[in-house]
């Protein structure tokens, strides 16, 4: 008995409410039925909030997007019957997207990182502001990334970001990557230049790209290219000298709190030295010393920070160390000189000679 | 009593084995020579076994061994000569002070100038870590602020300091004898120069950590306290100290592991190294043939006094 009552209520549900289990074309509804209700340009409701929700669909909507030969109910699958007497839920794009889907959806584990990350975690921890596929991707107009209308395409995703981080898109926007990007220079990191795209994590999570000890290899990932760098006239021997410095070598060797890039140079607001706001501008330097370098002054900033002591302009410094090249190099010459003609007079003597 | 019964049956056989044994090593020798040898070791078993057979405890035995190590060291002294003191207690812990905390210093120092070799790594997390390799640094560079204090005051304030610190200034006899020492090597003169206590490789020995001590504290001084210093010295200053901290490092850590390990442990004399820095005694055949200037110096010293004693 209770066999069969089970079976009823899933019959009633109807198959295409299951997820997970194959749907044939029959038995989704067509885009007539949807369009009319939702057809009618002033169909919208009025929330408990007092805010609108507009609900004008047409069979326009889907066209040009990657989804364009898809039906209503492909995603809102929990719709059985029409008119729908509750709300759909949120649609749930793993329905298709998962490695080995059989809907011709691109194969990728990208659900799987998207779980792991930041925001993946606080939806599994009952966080319903957190992000889902939809909030970026867009929910009807979704184009493929590299399309420049998508709204995660590069000159769009720092916006689509900024939906909800304000604050960060505010001050990325002033910075120099974000003024490039306004000028459409497409080399430029946006958001998910630097934090990854699937994979993003809190900077205090040790698997994040922009973690402290990973923060001086994502900023060179561009800024030790020539090939980047030369197109706009930026020296690319920051990164060398960075990591000669003791702060790179500490960095290297897993210290968190030594200096990084983004230490110095900021890291959503990064603007050019000669930048009156930038952190690394001369007037700016004790300041931004003094974070890590209690009663910093004026002395920090006289004298160039990315030093190279290889190089001439250094001046004292290259020098001192030519100086001290030099040294070493005659006095080893001579105290190794000294210890063969020890050797080779043993020898000698060991052959019984003089 | 049947104790010495037993003993003396087994003194027997050994002896009649020591005899069997000998037959076969003198057969070659003349006749008064193989009586001589056969009678040393006879004596030396003979003693060895009654000592074995008298000492029943583990106490005993061990008071025994140390008979037989004391004796043994007395024949080697023999043959060496009379121990002369070259390095007093004072100078000896200077020296394991500084070792320990050079030693200390290049291995926690050397990683951060070669991040990048495959070692640097290991060695850092062997500390746990850069901030405790760090810390373990700032302890070598107090034991080394601490040597260079207490050789300036042992310098300054004792007699032997101010003697040593005379005699190892450099003077024109240095140069001849680097000159006289490398016709030596190439086979030019047959002996080799006369040193007297302190040889020109000693001398650049002590002035190279002289200057090495100066540059490196001083420059580490810089590094350690370099919020202090950028109050009165711009930022430049404190790139000059950290690439001299980091090039004389270089240089210290190789004419140590090259020169100085070669002078006192790789050359042939001395391989594997002796225990001079621990017990700092010279034998007198030591003393002849590294500084027979300063040992015939002691010798006529001694004879000064003792002409003194009888004259009196």
């Amino acid at each position: 008995m209770r066999k069969f009552a089970l079976a009823a209520v899933l019959f009633a549900l109807g198959w295409g409410g299951l997820p997970g289990l194959p749907r044939d074309a029959s038995a989704s509804i067509s885009l007539e039925k949807c369009t009319l209700c939702h057809g009618k340009p002033e169909f919208r409701k009025l929330l408990v909030d007092g805010q609108i929700r507009d609900l004008f669909v047409t069979g326009d909507t889907l066209k040009g997007s990657v989804h364009g030969k898809k039906g209503c109910t492909d995603c809102h699958f929990d719709v059985s019957e029409i008119p729908h007497l509750v709300r759909p839920r949120r649609v749930t794009c793993t329905h298709c997207h998962f490695r080995g889907n059989q809907e011709g959806a691109p194969q990728s584990d990208n659900v799987l990182a998207y779980f792991d990350s930041a925001h993946g975690k606080a939806i599994a921890q009952g966080n319903t502001k957190a992000p889902l596929c939809q909030d970026c991707h867009g929910s009807h107009a979704i184009l493929k990334a590299k399309d420049p209308g998508s709204k995660v395409a590069r000159v769009n995703v720092a916006e689509t970001c900024g939906k909800c981080h304000m604050e960060i898109y505010a001050q990325y926007k002033g910075s120099i990557h974000g003024t490039a990007l306004a000028k459409g220079i497409v080399e430029v990191p946006s958001c998910t230049g630097c934090h990854g795209e699937h994979k993003i994590y809190a900077h205090t999570d040790p698997k994040s790209t922009i973690f402290a000890t990973h923060v001086s290899e994502q900023c060179s990932k561009c800024h030790s290219s020539i090939a980047i760098m030369g197109k706009f006239g930026i020296e690319t021997e920051q990164v060398a000298t960075y990591k000669e410095s003791f702060h790179g070598v500490a960095s290297q060797f897993g210290s968190r709190t030594v200096a990084n890039c983004s230490s110095c140079h900021g890291v959503h607001d990064i603007r050019p030295p000669d930048d009156p706001l930038s952190t690394v501008n001369l007037k700016n330097v004790p300041k931004t010393c003094g974070k890590c370098h209690p009663g910093a002054n004026p002395n920090f900033a006289v004298g160039k920070i990315h030093v190279d002591a290889k190089k001439k302009e250094s001046g004292i410094i290259y020098w001192t160390a030519t100086f001290f090249k030099w040294l070493t190099i005659g006095t080893m010459l001579a105290l190794i000189a000294h210890i063969f003609l020890d050797m080779y007079g043993r020898t000698r003597r060991l052959r019984g000679e003089r | 009593m049947p104790e010495d019964d037993r003993k003396d049956a087994t003194r027997d056989a050994v002896e009649r084995e020591i005899d069997a044994a000998l037959k076969e090593q003198v057969t070659g020798l003349p006749p008064d020579q193989a009586e001589a040898l056969r009678e040393k070791i006879r004596l030396r078993v003979r003693k060895e076994v009654e000592r074995d057979l008298l000492a029943r405890t583990a106490s005993e035995r061990r008071a025994a061994a140390r008979l037989a190590r004391e004796e043994r060291k007395k024949e080697k002294q023999a043959e060496e000569g009379e121990l002369f003191q070259r390095f007093n207690r004072n100078f000896r812990f200077q020296h394991v002070v500084m070792f320990t905390a050079v030693i200390l210093l290049i291995i926690t120092g050397m990683p951060l100038k070669f991040p990048n070799f495959i070692l640097s790594r290991f060695v850092i997390n062997f500390w746990g870590g850069i901030q405790n390799s760090t810390i373990v640094h700032r302890i070598g560079a107090g034991m080394l602020i601490y040597f260079m204090i207490h050789h300036f005051l042992y310098t300054v304030l004792t007699r032997d300091g101010r003697r040593d610190f005379w005699l190892l200034i450099p003077k024109p006899g240095d140069a001849k004898d680097i000159v006289h020492n490398i016709r030596h090597f190439l086979g030019k003169v047959p002996d080799k120069p006369r040193f007297g206590r302190f040889s020109y490789i000693e001398k650049f020995d002590y002035w190279a950590v002289y200057w090495g001590c100066i540059i490196m504290i001083g420059s580490g001084l810089f590094l350690w306290f370099e919020s202090i210093v950028l109050r009165f010295l711009p930022k430049y200053a404190l790139d000059v100290a950290h690439e001299m901290h980091s090039d004389e490092a270089m240089l210290a850590t190789l004419a140590i592991v090259i020169w100085h390990f070669y002078n006192v442990h790789f050359n042939p004399d001395r391989f594997p190294g002796t225990l001079l820095w621990w017990h700092g005694q010279l034998s007198e055949h030591e003393m002849k043939e590294e500084h027979p200037l300063e040992y015939e110096e002691i010798l006529a010293r001694r004879a000064g006094e003792s002409a003194e004693v009888t004259n009196r």
